[in-house]
């Protein structure tokens, strides 16, 4: 009756629609699982995407002393820079376009030869038609230089060719555009495959029947349902070309492009403002492609993707067309092995151009003064790959399988941290984690606390005693790492954690509870020990003679630090769920005691020491690898939960499993193929970004992408290369496992959908 | 008793633009142990959400579910002791009919041998011996159905749901497995909710059928009190075929009714409640209930269709300007029809005919 009294009364538009929300609001928080899921998706994205996204195009306004300025715009307008600025802007259009179009022609090709001409070696062209997106973006850049350069293998040795200054040579747009082609026709290729095998041939044999003749019928009914498919891949590749870095900087010449530019704004004049600016005028154009591609071109399809392949398809009759594209097809697989060959030639090369005599030499010193690069790289993308997969299979499930508004949110903020430029994300990522962003710390603190006197307290008064005494009480404490260091303050938490459970383990006779807290005292004490845990590993690594031993276990040496020492607001995180299911059977004044101080620790562990300045630990960039794989890991759960009936799992509960037995014995047996191509797909992901990452490196954590560029930039034209064999051989090995365990292991089960990748 | 519903209110969230639903509205139901109901609707009538709120899988937004005594609002579906046959069977594709079948008792750790024999006898039970080690896929349809209602059955559970289990069968096989539904849970004695929207499965299977519209429940009564005594309009209408005739209470003679209709004074005796003298009424006509004539009836009446079905005809017939649904279905008389615009007369069966107070 009252809602009915309320409607009558015609409250303003926003106020109608806050009082849907908070009713909503109320309903969601009675599914605690939906809640909890949602809320830390929602808490990854905020603090991971949107709020350094916010950053970096903010930052684009304001100068170094914080005044409002639009310098690095109006330069576009401007009579001295604009000339150039434009051409910057102009340039990377013409990338754009000319690489999208190639590319969609080029995988066109593929996609018809594959599916209607019946080319010999089907299985291997497919497997080379997918080979450039396991492997670094640069990597064909740097084998194209190798072969086709001015001292290039092929242009010069074999050919003698000679490039005086001011003749064309592979440096400039036509090198740039013809490589991007090459790395970035996979995702074409593969889209434009799935839509031709599911073209219904019916459709075309209703056109034959009517008398249409064959040229006729590809132009009035084949080309008009592949158009989605066409749009869609023209506009997916001028997003990843526009957003590219590796290629650009390495064989773009003098030609400048946007995403290069961002680059040395920052590596060269150390100048943010300039970088944000540019970054902004990036991201509109890939932002508004990405918009397009997604909320109309996908759904103007005419053919159902998710539908089963239709029958046989038309096989291409005349000869002529089939030897064409057959033709055509082989030449280019020639070519991506060519140039893959030319990076592995490379790597064992004397001095390239001059002399090709074979040598180990730079490998020899790529495994003793790269092997650091190269083991932080897979230890991070290893550590990262778990907490992509995970964050991107709960917001797969949740996309699939709740109802909520906000959704589309979601799923829209999921994608974008994967989509956008990875140059924008890394300057956010620098801009939003060099000092502790407190607006976001103080913000997650109150979600968070709310969260947990509202899940343990009905009584608002209740309520309002725990958050007001623990966040004091936590305040308190956090100012103690002043006095006693930060270590001092771990050793103190750790130390109240081990008494209350030893108290417990024998005063109260709860031997599992006890045993908890005596852990999580253990882990506070670990902060602080495994400093003296690794000191050995370093001591002994000091001691082996200098190389790739010596460096191995000194690096083996800071990860073993890695899981003891995460910043203490992730802890804080994780304290509060625990702490809540901790508390939760406690009755009355333990009750309130315990959720106080729960609650108190969370604080203090929120506030103290710089909270969520990342810069410079290895957390911002497992932060950064997840954040780019996540729009993978999301795909391969939607896919995967898409296909089972959720009555299944239902069926499951109703016969007596609990959630964590279902989820064992149900859902991730039917998951686990997708499950793992998530896992390896994140994996290679993060072992070939550049863009994202490349302003996070620092001294003490080293990324083997951003040492490519590095060893390039000073000449090292082969250990680059030996670098770049290395990642693909690493990539390849991993697929390979991938392979091995769904053939092997999971027999029948599902195969792996290799489309998740691109 | 045994399982119950007391003022039961299911909201769900607004999405997309949409404003918040409330699928069941202030529902109170009773269902006795060994009982089997069935919830009848058309779709969207809150049945399925009913039956939901019933396994656990959605929670009450206001009102309570008992069984056996317990408060059960906030307990899970996998601590309820139910289990359940749905409409797309969820049967575990990646396990064979023996592991779909024993999946529950493998749950509760079962002994080896004492699952054996509890599969086996279940299976026997549904006749399906001698498939144990088939997948899922290599399964009929109704093979499938009975795994998935084995799968329920094994778990001797407290109550048994089921939810539109029949309707992926075709019509041959729906008729033998609705009436083997039927003799399983009358040997079994389980007590059991079964969600349809069928209303022969409804009529055929239930010791009382709940009838249910815009998520409030209409009727409650076993299957021929239903039929013969609707108790809504609704009711009259969704189960079977009904005219609806406004008429007047004209005053009571012994243990009849005398009300006019159409013009004519009829003699009512199936009537429930009284009615004071001048009130207006409907009455609820089956089209059964007619009788049409050539000689002299009650009322003077025009065909204006008729559909011959074999084992009977189809009419409407307009009497003062109300169209009637008319079925005639006695073997002697369906030898003749009666063309498009023949007059003929008509009568109806006047103790049969059930009385609803006009709306």
């Amino acid at each position: 009756m009252e809602e009915k009294s309320l409607a009558t009364k015609k409250p303003g538009p926003l106020k109608r629609i806050l009082q849907r929300r908070y009713r909503e609001f109320v309903l969601i928080a009675q599914d605690p699982v939906l809640f909890i899921s949602l809320m830390l998706c929602s808490i990854f994205l905020l603090v991971f995407i949107f709020y350094p996204i916010f950053q970096t195009i903010s930052n684009g306004f304001f100068n170094t002393t914080g005044q409002f300025d639009l310098t690095y715009f109006t330069r576009f307008f401007d009579a001295y820079y604009g000339s150039q600025a434009r051409l910057v802007f102009r340039n990377t259009m013409t990338m754009g376009l000319l690489t999208a179009l190639g590319g969609t022609l080029l995988g066109f090709i593929f996609a018809y030869t594959l599916v209607r001409c019946d080319i010999p070696g089907r299985r291997w062209v497919h497997i080379l038609a997918l080979l450039p997106t396991v492997s670094p973006p640069f990597a064909l850049s740097l084998s194209t230089i190798l072969l086709f350069g001015r001292n290039g293998l092929i242009t010069h040795k074999v050919l003698g060719m000679s490039f005086p200054v001011g003749s064309n040579d592979i440096y400039g747009m036509d090198g740039l555009v013809a490589v991007q082609m090459i790395t970035f026709f996979s995702a074409a290729y593969l889209m434009l495959r799935a839509m031709l095998e599911r073209l219904d041939p019916a459709m075309e044999e209703a056109a034959a029947s009517m008398g249409a003749g064959r040229f006729h019928i590809f132009r009035t009914v084949t080309l008009p349902l592949l158009i989605p498919g066409i749009g869609g891949s023209i506009l997916l590749l001028f997003v990843e070309s526009l957003a590219d870095l590796g290629n650009p900087l390495f064989i773009s010449g003098n030609v400048m492009v946007l995403s290069a530019q961002i680059f040395l704004a920052i590596s060269g004049e150390y100048n943010y403002q300039k970088a944000s600016a540019l970054a902004l005028v990036l991201l509109i154009p890939t932002l508004i492609v990405f918009l397009v591609q997604r909320y109309y071109v996908s759904r103007r399809s005419y053919i159902s993707v998710t539908g089963k392949p239709t029958g046989g398809q038309h096989k291409e009759s005349n000869p002529w067309i089939r030897w064409t594209f057959i033709g055509i097809t082989y030449l280019a697989c020639l070519l991506v092995v060519t140039l893959y060959l030319g990076i592995i030639v490379g790597s064992f090369s004397t001095a390239w151009g001059t002399d090709f005599t074979p040598t180990l030499m730079w490998w020899r010193l790529m495994v003793t003064r790269g092997i650091e690069a190269i083991l932080d790289t897979t230890f991070l993308s290893v550590l990262a790959t778990p907490i992509a997969v995970l964050i991107g299979m709960v917001v797969a499930s949740l996309v699939v399988r709740k109802k909520f508004s906000g959704k589309d949110v979601l799923d829209f903020g999921s994608n974008l941290g994967g989509a956008i430029p990875g140059t924008i994300l890394g300057i956010g990522f620098v801009l939003a984690f060099s000092t502790p962003p407190m607006l976001i710390v103080i913000l997650l603190y109150m979600v968070l606390s709310i969260f947990l006197v509202r899940s343990l307290f009905d009584k608002p008064r209740e309520q309002l005693i725990v958050l007001a005494l623990g966040s004091a009480l936590g305040m308190g404490l956090s100012f103690l790492d002043g006095p006693l260091g930060l270590r001092g303050l771990y050793y103190l938490l750790g130390g109240l954690s081990i008494a209350l459970g030893l108290y417990f383990h024998w005063g109260r006779g709860m031997k599992q509870r006890g045993q908890l807290l005596l852990l999580l005292g253990g882990y506070f004490f670990a902060y602080d020990l495994s400093d003296y845990l690794a000191m050995p590993i370093a001591t002994l690594s000091r001691n082996i003679s200098g190389g790739f031993w010596s460096n191995a276990i000194y690096q083996f040496a800071t990860y073993v630090k890695v899981p003891f020492q995460l910043p203490p607001i992730f802890l804080a995180a994780g304290l509060i769920f625990g702490g809540l299911f901790f508390v939760k059977p406690e009755k009355d004044s333990w009750r309130l005691a315990l959720a106080i101080g729960a609650l108190a620790i969370s604080c203090a562990l929120t506030f103290t020491d710089a909270p969520l300045a990342l810069v410079g630990s290895p957390f911002i960039i497992i932060a950064a690898y997840a954040v780019r794989s996540l729009p993978a890991s999301v795909r391969a759960g939607i896919a995967a939960l898409q296909q089972i009936d959720p009555t299944i799992e239902e069926a499951s509960s109703i016969l007596g499993a609990d959630a964590q037995y279902t989820f064992r014995k149900v859902t991730l047996p039917l998951i686990l193929p997708a499950l793992l191509s998530g896992l390896i797909f994140s994996f290679t992901r993060h072992m070939t970004s550049v863009s994202a990452i490349i302003f996070l490196v620092n001294a003490r954590w080293r990324i083997v992408t951003a040492a490519i560029l590095s060893e390039w930039e000073q000449g090292g034209i082969s250990i680059a290369a030996a670098y770049s064999t290395t990642i693909i051989i690493f990539v390849l090995i991993a697929i390979g496992l991938l392979y091995f365990v769904t053939n092997k292991l999971l027999k029948g089960q599902g195969s792996v959908d290799l489309n998740l990748g691109a | 008793m045994f399982l119950s519903l007391k003022n039961l209110v299911k909201i769900f969230p607004p999405r997309g633009g949409s404003t918040e639903v409330t699928a069941v509205d202030n529902i109170s139901l009773d269902i006795a142990k060994g009982e089997m109901i069935t919830l009848l609707g058309p779709s969207g009538c809150g049945k399925t959400t009913t039956l939901r709120l019933i396994a656990g899988f959605e929670f009450p937004t206001r009102g309570y579910i008992s069984l056996d005594g317990q408060r059960i609002n906030e307990l899970p579906p996998h601590q309820r002791d139910m289990s359940m046959v749905f409409q797309s069977y969820a049967i575990f594709p990646h396990l064979n009919v023996f592991e779909n079948i024993a999946y529950g008792l493998n749950v509760q750790r079962v002994g080896k041998k004492e699952l054996r024999e509890r599969v086996a006898k279940v299976m026997a039970l549904v006749e399906l011996e001698g498939l144990e080690n088939r997948a899922p896929n290599q399964l009929s349809g109704g093979q499938q159905q009975r795994v998935a209602l084995s799968r329920a059955l094994v778990m001797e559970p407290k109550v048994l749901l089921m939810d539109e289990p029949l309707s992926n069968l075709d019509a041959k096989l729906r008729e033998q497995m609705r009436s083997e539904i039927r003799r399983i849970q009358q040997t079994l004695g389980i007590t059991s909710v079964y969600v349809t929207h069928d209303q022969i499965e409804a009529m055929t299977l239930s010791d009382r059928v709940v009838v249910m519209n815009n998520g409030i429940i209409e009727q409650v009564a076993p299957p021929q009190e239903v039929y013969r005594h609707p108790q809504t309009k609704f009711v009259a209408d969704f189960i079977g075929r009904a005219n609806f005739i406004s008429g007047t209470v004209k005053g009571v003679a012994g243990d009849a009714l005398i009300a006019t209709a159409l013009g004519q004074t009829l003699h009512l005796t199936n009537i429930q409640k009284s009615y004071a003298t001048g009130s207006q009424i409907t009455l609820v006509v089956r089209p059964e209930m007619v009788h049409l004539h050539d000689q002299e009836g009650t009322y003077s009446a025009t065909v204006r269709q008729a559909a011959y079905l074999g084992d009977k005809i189809d009419y409407q017939v307009e009497i003062r300007g109300q169209l009637l649904d008319v079925v005639e279905s006695d073997p002697t008389r369906i030898a003749k029809i009666y063309p498009a615009g023949t007059k003929i007369s008509a009568s109806f069966h006047e103790s049969c005919i059930h009385l609803l107070p006009a709306e």
